[in-house]
């Protein structure tokens, strides 16, 4: 079996075949898991509220193990944010009750999950990248890996090596939220048919160093409302480590409709409600880190299994965005997959009827159980921010049901007005926020501290197929969205020497990894491939 | 069962590398043979001689005064055709990586590359090369008909295990027939580097620019200015990215760190990236538009105005 990406996902399906293995004997398997990141988990980005009953399912002495869990969540409380003040919800939503949960670094975990996944056995390749799948006829039989050493202008350097083909009776595809190898294989055989359109959200992270008592450890916070209007999905979240240590957060739907809006600036405004800056007063932010997340739930999950391939975790979308979660989920489909694969393997047959054994796990286990009673949260969110909380209430009740189920969505590149249509002809003036770099800051004093590190010379990974689109349609119809959806100041538009107006200029290196442009573009001409092995953020401790 | 090392010498001084891989060639435990080819190599010979292996083989020929990879891979492949050995091992020099895959092609036997070790494992041989840029070891045992080739990663072994001075190899020359019509290269004169690399972090004063200059053709001034103050020019990360200077010139993260007695900043903001790479300077001096840049934040001196107007006036002030 192998995996690509080595996240929850990833990391569990390959703990969950070393374990099948040893209870169930005979020959003995090869599993390996391929990872972009240069170390283990260093791509791994979350708030992170852990619900750990899947954890210890999956590694049941993982206390004795010394799995770092982090703080057990204490407090829960919902607020609801005016420009001025803080409103607390009177009762915590059943959904976002976090008893029994912990605040966790994700990083540390998958570090975690890694060690022991080689100590059974597992090979983890980390440092690289998988660039594409392999096929005979329509099965797929393993992943190429991208080939190293290509120089800025594409040519081969003098430490030119070129990828390697591993081939695999099963492939599992754990690479993570528009993961590039799952969104070649759900075109190719067009898995996302009679499925809703997946929708994402950009979530941003920092960590901040604060002077003590000012939260209580395992404090957990979850802000609705501004910076955000009620036309925008999203949220702020606060959560706390230890005395002196805060994870601030802020999470932005991409079905935005505003092409002005500024994802990376409503995170700076959340920092600046009085709520917020007090509790960070003083201290100092640590790290940084986004990523985007899918929120689309059940019924846009495509069909994640084909010939000689399962799909699970993020890449999948297998995410409760009703409780703000999916790590476990993650965890959860990967070891459905290692299961699926294990009995694949031993039969001989890695055909999409045996795999569809993991359907099988999904459908009638604690996924489906969990996932399709809010099946339609999301989605109602489009209808303003009102419309979606008494819909998410009423869901509680109604398990999901609604008068048109699925509940119609767009896929969020696509609600994104023009400057026009969102505007009219008052075209406002475009004006960026202030940023004081104690409380908030610029994109590119953000992506410093995400540790974020490419080898400079080799080709851009974000492949734009018509950059004269940029300079011309986008310019005017949506004013270069991608300068503000980027939290990674990757994109910029710079003024050509030869006085021909601005061009797109793309600081590869500074990416992050969080595949928002992939995502976002209106007119879906980005393509983020993976760059060589081992660059990227490097999120540890996050 | 022999070990045959191919020394690599040029006009008469022998490579020290070559010290190295007959150092592992020992350390196997089978006969070792040089073979050093040229012409005129009497002193490499000398040298080799002394060095506590079983033979000396000396291929002379005016043919090999100059390296070419046909030259020596066709001598090659007739000394190893002649002597038979188990075994034949390189330096991973440049010259070794020319022409070491065609003389396998012309035996029609194994090379294996880059090797960093070499041990003997239950009565067999296994070799460790790096794999992937170094990310990954492979210990790999040769299969097939011998002679298996190997070249040896410079640096693979120690020297110091060489008895030098010992006096008991033998010594034999080896003709071979060379159709020089058959060499295909035509060698010149060896290149050498000219420029010197530059090396920011020794210099005294440094005169960067960002941005703020707008096109490459502006760089001239700064040139004049960096040429009036005595200093080394550098670069933000743009000005770098975009051709304008070589990369060698970056200052910040992704390039050089520095620390001069005195840094100009000219049209830089001040961006962290840049920021962590100069901040040790001593005195920083910057001049930008934009009175909110953050480099003003570490300047000693800051200068709010336009550098096409301060630079050239500095220049002529410099000039008096």
């Amino acid at each position: 079996m192998l995996v690509v990406g080595g996240g929850p996902a990833g990391m569990a399906a390959a703990l969950h075949f070393a374990r099948l293995q040893r209870e169930r004997g005979g020959d003995p398997l090869t599993v390996a898991v391929l990872e972009k990141a240069r170390d283990n988990g260093a791509h791994c980005l979350s708030g992170a509220v852990l619900d750990p009953s899947v954890l210890r399912e999956l590694v049941p002495n993982c206390e004795s193990l010394g799995v770092p869990l982090g703080t057990p969540v204490q407090d829960d409380r919902v607020m609801y944010f005016t420009p001025r003040k803080a409103i607390r919800f009177p009762i915590t939503p059943p959904p976002l009750n976090n008893h029994g949960c912990y605040v966790t670094s994700l990083n540390r975990l998958v570090k975690w999950m890694a060690d022991l996944a080689e100590k059974d056995g597992t090979h983890v390749f980390n440092g690289f990248a998988a660039s594409e799948l392999l096929y005979d006829g329509d099965r797929v039989v393993g992943v190429r890996t991208g080939d190293r050493g290509i120089g800025r202008e594409g040519e081969q350097k003098s430490n030119f090596e070129p990828g390697v083909d591993i081939r695999a009776t099963v492939t599992v595809l754990a690479d993570g939220v528009r993961g590039n190898l799952t969104k070649t294989l759900v075109s190719r055989f067009d898995l996302s048919r009679d499925r809703l359109p997946q929708s994402y959200a950009l979530g941003f992270k920092e960590l901040w160093h604060v002077p003590p008592g000012r939260l209580t450890p395992g404090t957990v916070i979850h802000t609705l409302g501004h910076p955000l209007r009620f036309e925008e999905f999203g949220g702020g979240f606060l959560y706390a480590l230890s005395a002196e240590e805060i994870s601030v957060g802020f999470v932005v739907g991409l079905d935005y409709r505003d092409p002005l809006f500024d994802p990376h600036e409503a995170f700076q405004r959340f920092k600046m409600h009085p709520f917020v800056s007090s509790l960070l007063s003083a201290g100092q932010m640590t790290r940084y880190g986004a990523k985007a997340l899918p929120e689309g739930g059940w019924h846009a999950i495509p069909k994640p299994y084909v010939d000689g391939a399962i799909i699970v975790g993020d890449a999948a979308g297998f995410v409760n965005s009703l409780r703000l979660k999916g790590i476990h989920l993650a965890m959860r489909t990967g070891m459905y997959a290692a299961e699926a694969a294990f009995e694949a393997v031993r039969a001989n047959d890695p055909s999409a009827g045996q795999l569809s054994k993991f359907q099988e796990l999904v459908d009638n286990g604690a996924v489906r159980h969990e996932l399709y009673p809010v099946r339609n949260v999301h989605q109602s969110f489009a209808y303003g921010l009102p419309a979606g909380l008494i819909y998410a209430g009423l869901s509680l009740i109604t398990k999901g049901w609604w008068m048109q189920d699925p509940m119609l969505a767009k896929a969020g590149h696509e609600r994104l007005a023009t400057v026009n249509g969102y505007y009219g002809q008052e075209t406002p003036e475009m004006s960026s926020l202030k940023v004081d770099r104690s409380l908030t800051f610029d994109r590119l004093t953000n992506v410093h501290y995400s540790g974020t590190r490419h080898s400079e010379d080799q080709p851009s990974h974000l492949l734009v197929h018509d950059t004269d689109i940029c300079r011309t349609r986008c310019r005017t119809e949506y004013r270069n969205p991608c300068l503000r959806f980027c939290p990674a100041n990757v994109y910029e538009m710079v003024d050509a020497d030869d006085g021909t107006g601005p061009r797109l200029q793309i600081n590869a290196s500074n990416c992050v990894h969080c595949k928002t442009c992939d995502i976002m573009d209106p007119y879906q001409i980005i393509d983020w491939v993976p760059p060589e092995g081992g660059g990227g953020p490097d999120y540890e401790g996050m | 069962m022999t070990t045959l090392v191919v020394a690599e010498q040029q006009n008469g001084t022998l490579n020290p590398t070559t010290w190295e891989t007959v150092a592992l060639a020992k350390g196997i435990g089978h006969p070792v043979t040089v073979v050093v080819l040229g012409a005129d190599i009497e002193t490499v010979a000398d040298e080799l001689v002394k060095a506590n292996v079983d033979e000396v083989l000396v291929v002379e020929d005016s043919a090999l005064e100059f390296y070419t990879a046909d030259g020596f891979s066709m001598a090659l492949e007739q000394v190893i055709r002649a002597e038979d050995p188990t075994l034949v091992l390189l330096s991973h020099t440049y010259q070794a990586r020319d022409f070491a895959p065609a003389l396998g092609a012309r035996l029609g036997r194994t090379l294996l590359t880059d090797c960093t070790k070499v041990e003997v494992r239950d009565g067999v041989l296994i070799f460790t090369r790096p794999m992937f840029q170094g990310k990954m070891m492979a210990d790999v045992r040769l299969t097939g008909p011998n002679p298996h080739l190997v070249t040896f990663q410079i640096g693979a072994a120690k020297v110091d295990n060489i008895d030098l001075g010992v006096s008991s190899a033998v010594r034999r020359s080896l003709g071979v027939t060379l159709a020089t019509d058959q060499i295909r290269q035509r060698p010149e004169l060896p290149f050498r580097e000219t420029k010197q690399a530059v090396d920011l972090s020794q210099a005294e004063r440094i005169v960067a620019v960002g941005r703020g200059i707008k096109s490459e053709e502006h760089l001239d001034l700064i040139r004049k200015f960096a040429v009036a103050m005595d200093a080394e020019l550098a670069a933000s990360r743009p000005i770098c990215d975009a051709g304008w200077l070589p990369m060698d010139r970056q200052v910040g993260s992704s390039g050089q760190t520095v620390a001069p007695t005195l840094y100009f900043a000219l049209g830089i903001s001040g961006a962290i990236q840049h920021v962590v790479g100069m901040k040790g300077a001593r005195t920083i001096v910057a001049i930008n538009k934009d009175p909110d840049a953050p480099v003003f934040e570490i300047a000693d001196y800051g200068i709010v105005g336009d550098l096409f107007e301060v630079v050239p006036a500095m220049i002529k002030a410099l000039g008096e």
